[in-house]
């Protein structure tokens, strides 16, 4: 009896997951690899389509063939005796020929899309170097002097070439909107390219590190904002610029508010003053699913009323004494030109931190500068809060910075919009 | 001798007797016990491998899960791989080797019964020196395929990569040396009259993937010896500031890599090859067509590997060249399946347990088939690869297609194992639970797969898209782990409660069921004269077997080994009351393995920076393996 | 009953007729360790294969020297002469052939063991004869040849080449060194034959495991010829 129940259960729930899968379609899937966003995907996802096309022509043959047979020829009382048969050539034949003639019509759209996809860039594409690192992304804009991590502006209607290379492990970059996925070689340069739509609405995208590369692969994310070509002219001219504080130096020309780093001011010949802000996705435009909701350790507290008091000019300060310019870049703070870790010359006007993994808030950034391994396993980051426990190093942090100077630091870079 | 009384049996138990107690194991000879050793041990390491996969599972069953560490999730699933690859489906297939192979040719063991002896102690020890460190919290962590440089000192500076590294060397010489037993067995040791062409097509399956472990491993074994040197030695192969090319261990890996899925399917297509014909009462279909298509399948195996490599930006030409040798395959594979079908057309099917599996291949394997030639297409492939699309596509392959198919040699071959059957109704639960638990685990992962979940990512944010097929994924593994417990207190306690099986339970057509079950240590009394496919059914039913060629006995062969016509032995010997010489048991192959084994964890003492030890222990493994080798390649056989 | 186990017994026993005492049925008429052989071959012609492919990927691709083929000047103005030795190199092949030659003739002399020598012999006929002396030459001349090897890693090593220097240093010396490992494990071998030959003499019964050795030594000759081509000669 029971036997009976699960035998005849089963079909009934294969058919529900089907349709499950099915009906889940209508819903909204944000990383879709199905959407024409771009030439590529386009191309891709035609390719996907005979694919899908003869596989499920295959796939329902094969199935019904097989449930035919098993229906028909079941061993029942006074049935018919089993018939002796031992191959026939004409048949094999012919099941060796329809699958090679199937696999005719998917090979030569396959070349030729093949071909097509990996042209080189047409003429004008707007060059980025995308530079993979344990676990964040490094993007370079050679023609426009742009240095920026993680989060990535494109305009719609101009092809985006990109070149791809590594510092360390191998990494891969996908967007999935926007088309196929290449890897990141050590001792090697890739290229990819795609178009993002003309008609295509100012939109944000994710994209992911596909190629394991150790302990937080998976927290290796991209935001991809592909904007109006005006929209991104904005933001372009405003990520070359460095990006200085106090500002707007003629304007206030007495008390120097940062007697510390008189250099700073003095060695800009250009000085721009960091309220001249250029195009930002909005962030009241931004859909859920590029919002990270990441859940940060409960171990790790901090006392979020600091931040109010938070003194950029003395956390500039601590921005070099606490060592981050060991690590980091800032267009504009003399002497912040590492390139370990991220470049933070405008770290304001990005709306995530840690590579996609955290909001980029007051409180979410406090928390990382204080203890950004126990936020992201395995990385290289250093424990900065005084007292805090490092995972990594299994050692307790002496020095570093208190919570209000990690409120100063977080207010500085508050300011680098 | 017309029947299966009492006092046989006890004779059987007579003989069994001496062949207790685990120092018999440990110098066991026989190719069925080294079998049973193989089934056990790899049963308990799919076990092991199962539980790594319910802790991934439960990790990624919501968005933002804390149920493990990053780092641990990292070594669980590079064990996962590791483990169901090396430990559980290779020595499955490993297992219905040894103890098929020479029962389906006719022959009384192996070639080499002590180096069969020794592949299975280097498969325990390096199995077990693979395994351990994952209780420790330092099991390897850089994925079963082991990407340089991400496994170089550089970016794994502790011990994990190596236990690794030493592992799977270890267990590449298992099967090396076993490969070289079973080439040699099939081709030296068939029965009279059994020509390749009329030999049972799991021991054609079985035989071609001998040749594809004896090409497939070297390159693996140089990938990984490098790799070794680089970190124990200070060597540049995949040293970035060197200017290593990453590429080189790709290539390397996947030329092993690739084959090794065909090491993985094609026994199990042997096995349903094996159930098929038997519960359809019918010959299997296109018999010289099977051989053939598996044939290419191995062949064609080796010009595909770069296949795994589409996105590491090769070039357009050479993309379109493995693109092509890709699908190719599809159409020897595509033959088999509608062989199968055309197979059960016109037969009686009897829907056993064994044959549910059976059918249960054809269904799911075909699926993985499908979506096997979405990303034979490169352009689509670069939306798939490195996807949970790709998760679900070899998992119908090697679940959907292996596992299935040695559920369905194990339920098959059980009785003549243990001279018992698995329990049927047991089985049936084990089986649909088995059949909706994996498609539940594994459909969705399509799904997540094209909607954007990438592989191999400890945890993912919500809002993706993803929550939904994950939790069905997870909900299908514990269905999973419900029937595969079914299946184990069925495994146990059938071996006493079973219904007793006799020679013939099936009414199967192949040379092994014309002996008793289990059976007699010596298989054969008398070596059967061959003149089909299907021996016993000559006997039993011709008219099955009335319609494919045979050969009259051929008067030379047989002078030569005093072969007797096909026949049933119901009695139970001992192969000393029959005169026949039996291989003495010997304890040599397992120290040999002992020494190789340690000669290797040696290396170890290097990574904690004694190198003095590290040192004494490597020559002194060394020394005591080649000691081994002498004292057992001077001592006798039989 | 009986008949049975007679049957049983003969049909495990029997053998050809030339007497030896283990020769079991095969379905070849082959001996087992001759099949085994020759599948060891194939697997050992994959492992020389992916060592000599790696050598040739990574030629040219180390970013210092020394080179194998090209001089070679580093930062403080060292200049460094092309590693490889050809001539030297050429004289170790000549003796690994000559090896094969000798290893050739120590089969025929086991095969001739028992075959009485015509009258008159001269001494070339009764030296063909020595399987000892054919043996302990092909062990002699594989042992010059890891003496050159053993000699041109020191050089090397002296001239600035170790096996951590470069690509180059540490696809050749892997791969050679794998080859001169098969070459030790060769002469081990053949000091065993020429153990058991002193110890009982080895004679037509022999004939197959002095073969395999044979084989296994032809192979390890013929992986050099390979290398020596690939990578000395081909620039």
């Amino acid at each position: 009896m029971s036997k009976l129940r699960l035998r005849h259960a089963a079909p009934a729930l294969l058919v529900a997951v089907f349709l499950l899968a099915l009906t889940a379609c209508g819903t909204e899937y944000p990383n879709s690899t199905f959407n024409r966003h771009t030439d590529f995907n386009t191309s891709i996802d035609a390719l996907w389509d005979r694919l899908l096309f003869w596989g499920t022509i295959v796939f329902v043959f094969v199935e019904a063939a097989l449930v035919v047979t098993l229906i028909k020829y079941r061993k029942r009382a006074g049935g018919p005796e089993a018939k002796q048969i031992h191959g026939n050539a004409a048949l094999e034949i012919t099941w060796t020929a329809i699958p090679a003639v199937i696999l005719v019509l998917i090979a030569v759209p396959t070349v030729k899309t093949i071909f097509e996809t990996q042209a080189p860039a047409p003429a004008g594409a707007l060059k980025v170097e995308v530079i993979g690192h344990q676990w964040w992304w490094e993007f370079h804009y050679p023609e426009l002097g742009i240095t920026t991590a993680n989060e990535l502006y494109l305009p719609v209607g101009r092809t985006a070439s990109f070149e791809l290379k590594t510092k360390d492990v191998l990494h891969s970059f996908w967007i999935p909107q926007m088309g196929g996925k290449r890897d990141l070689i050590t001792n090697k340069s890739n290229f990819m390219w795609f178009t993002p739509n003309a008609d295509l609405q100012s939109s944000v995208w994710n994209g992911f590190c596909t190629e394991y590369c150790g302990t937080s692969h998976a927290n290796m994310k991209i935001r991809l904002y592909t904007v109006q070509p005006d929209e991104f002219a904005s933001w372009a001219a405003h990520q070359a610029k460095p990006a200085v504080y106090p500002a707007a130096e003629p304007a206030t020309p007495a008390t120097p508010a940062t007697p510390a780093i008189p250099a700073a001011r003095g060695a800009q010949p250009t000085p721009a003053p960091v309220e001249d802000v250029g195009y930002m996705f909005p962030t009241a435009d931004l859909p859920d699913h590029v919002i990270p909701k990441t859940p940060t350790p409960a171990g790790l507290t901090y006392d979020d009323a600091l931040l109010a008091q938070g003194d950029p000019t003395a956390g500039q300060l601590g921005f070099m004494i606490g060592g981050c310019i060991g690590c980091h870049a800032i267009n504009g703070l003399p002497g912040a030109v590492s390139t370990i870790g991220p470049d933070l010359t405008h770290i304001a006007s990005r709306h995530t931190i840690a590579a996609g993994l955290f909001p980029n808030d007051g409180p979410h950034l406090a928390r990382w500068i204080k203890n950004a391994r126990l936020m992201k396993p395995g990385i290289l980051m250093n424990t900065i809060g005084r007292g805090q426990y490092d995972p990594l190093l299994k050692i307790t942090q002496e020095a570093g910075l208190d919570d209000k100077q990690i409120a100063d630091v977080v207010a500085y870079l508050q300011k680098l919009k | 001798m017309a029947t299966i009384a009492a006092p046989s049996l006890a004779s059987a138990e007579d003989a069994y007797a001496e062949n207790s107690g685990i120092w018999s194991w440990i110098t066991t000879t026989d190719h069925k016990r080294i079998g049973t050793l193989y089934l056990w041990t790899a049963l308990f390491f799919f076990l092991v491998g199962g539980l790594e996969a319910v802790l991934i599972r439960t990790q990624l069953a919501k968005p933002n899960m804390g149920f493990v560490s990053a780092e641990t999730y990292n070594q669980l699933f590079t064990m996962h791989g590791t483990t169901m690859v090396f430990l559980a489906i290779m020595p499955l297939s490993a297992a219905f080797f040894n103890y098929l192979i020479p029962l389906q040719i006719g022959a009384r063991d192996v070639a080499f019964p002590r180096l069969n002896a020794f592949s299975y102690w280097v498969f325990l020890f390096g199995g077990i020196f693979i395994t351990v460190p994952i209780l420790f919290q330092v099991a390897p962590n850089g994925g079963w395929f082991g990407y340089a440089p991400l496994t170089t000192n550089q970016f794994s500076a502790g011990p994990n990569i190596d236990f690794w590294v030493l592992g799977l060397q270890i267990l590449g010489i298992s099967s090396l040396a076993a490969a070289f037993n079973f080439i040699t067995t099939i081709i030296n040791l068939r029965a009279p009259g059994m020509t390749l062409m009329r030999m049972p097509m799991f021991t054609w399956m079985s035989f071609v993937v001998q040749f594809l472990l004896v090409l497939a491993f070297p390159p693996i074994t140089i990938a990984l010896f490098f790799l070794l040197m680089d970190r124990f030695f200070g060597t540049t192969f995949y040293e970035i500031a060197a200017g290593a090319d990453p590429l080189l261990w790709q290539h390397l890996f996947w030329v092993f890599g690739h084959p090794e899925v065909y090491i993985l399917i094609l026994p199990a297509f042997g096995l349903v090859s094996e159930v098929l014909p038997t519960f359809s009462k019918k010959p299997l279909f296109g018999y010289n067509v099977m051989v053939y298509s598996g044939i290419m399948i191995g062949t064609l195996g080796f010009g595909v590997w770069a296949h795994h490599m589409f996105a590491v930006g090769m070039g357009p030409v050479a993309d379109s060249i493995f693109s092509m040798m890709t699908m190719l395959i599809a159409i020897p594979t595509g033959v088999k399946i509608f062989n199968w079908i055309a197979t059960m057309w016109s037969g009686e099917i009897r829907f056993t347990v064994p044959m549910k599996f059976a059918i249960a291949l054809i269904a799911m394997f075909t699926i993985g088939g499908i979506s096997g030639v979405m990303h034979s297409s490169p352009p689509a492939d670069l939306q798939q690869t490195d996807t949970y699309f790709i998760v679900a596509h070899f998992h119908y392959v090697l679940f959907g297609g292996s596992i299935m198919g040695i559920f369905a040699g194990i339920y098959h071959y059980y009785p003549k194992m243990t001279g018992r059957f698995l329990n049927e109704s047991a089985g049936n639960w084990h089986f649909w639970l088995n059949f909706i638990g994996f498609n539940l685990t594994f459909f969705p992962m399509h799904f997540s797969g094209m909607l954007g979940m990438p592989r191999r990512i400890y945890t993912y944010d919500a809002g993706q898209g993803w929550d939904l097929f994950n939790m069905l994924s997870t909900v299908g593994t514990y269905i999973l782990v419900v029937s595969t417990s079914i299946f184990v207190v069925n495994f146990l306690r059938s071996r006493t409660r079973g219904l007793k099986a006799g020679n013939d339970p099936w009414g199967a057509g192949t040379l092994e069921w014309s002996i008793p079950s289990p059976p007699p240590d010596y298989n054969f009394a008398q070596i059967p004269e061959v003149t089909s496919r299907y021996p016993l059914w000559d006997l039993k039913d011709p008219a099955k077997t009335a319609g494919i060629a045979h050969s009259h006995a051929d008067s030379a062969t047989i002078t030569d080994a005093h072969a007797v016509p096909v026949h049933e032995e119901t009695e139970r010997h001992t192969a000393k009351s029959l005169g026949i010489p039996m291989p003495f048991p010997t304890s040599k192959p397992f120290f040999t393995a002992l020494a190789m084994v340690s000669m290797f964890s040696g290396l170890l003492f290097r990574r904690s920076g004694h190198d003095s030890i590290a040192l004494t222990v490597v020559v002194g493994g060394a020394l005591l393996f080649v000691s081994g080798l002498y004292s057992w390649l001077t001592s006798p056989l039989e | 009953m009986s008949s049975h186990a007679a049957a049983a017994h003969g049909a495990h026993g029997a053998g050809h007729d030339d007497g030896h005492a283990h020769h079991h049925y095969t379905t070849t008429g082959l001996e087992h360790r001759k099949i085994a052989i020759w599948a060891f071959i194939g697997s050992e012609c994959m492992l020389f294969a992916s060592l000599i492919s790696t050598y040739l990927i990574y030629k040219g691709r180390s970013i210092v020297g020394p080179f194998p083929h090209t001089e070679w000047v580093n930062e403080a103005g060292v200049v460094f002469k092309p590693i490889l030795n050809i001539p030297v190199t050429s004289a170790s092949t000549f003796v690994l052939l000559m090896s094969s030659l000798a290893m050739v003739l120590a089969l025929q002399a086991v095969q001739l063991k028992d075959t009485p020598l015509p009258d008159g012999a001269n001494w070339w006929t009764r030296a063909q004869r020595s399987s000892q002396g054919w043996l302990l030459m092909t062990a002699l001349l594989g042992m010059t040849f890891l003496g050159f090897q053993a000699f041109e890693f020191a050089s090397f090593v002296h001239e600035g080449l170790t096996i951590k220097t470069n690509l180059f240093g540490s696809t050749f010396y892997t791969l050679t060194g794998f080859h001169g490992a098969h070459v030790t494990a060769g002469v081990l071998w053949l000091f065993t034959l020429l153990f058991i030959d002193r110890k009982r003499g080895l004679g037509p019964k022999d004939e197959l495991i002095v073969d395999i050795a044979a084989l296994y030594w032809h192979f390890v000759d013929v992986v050099w010829i390979a290398i020596f081509t690939l990578v000395y000669l081909i620039q």
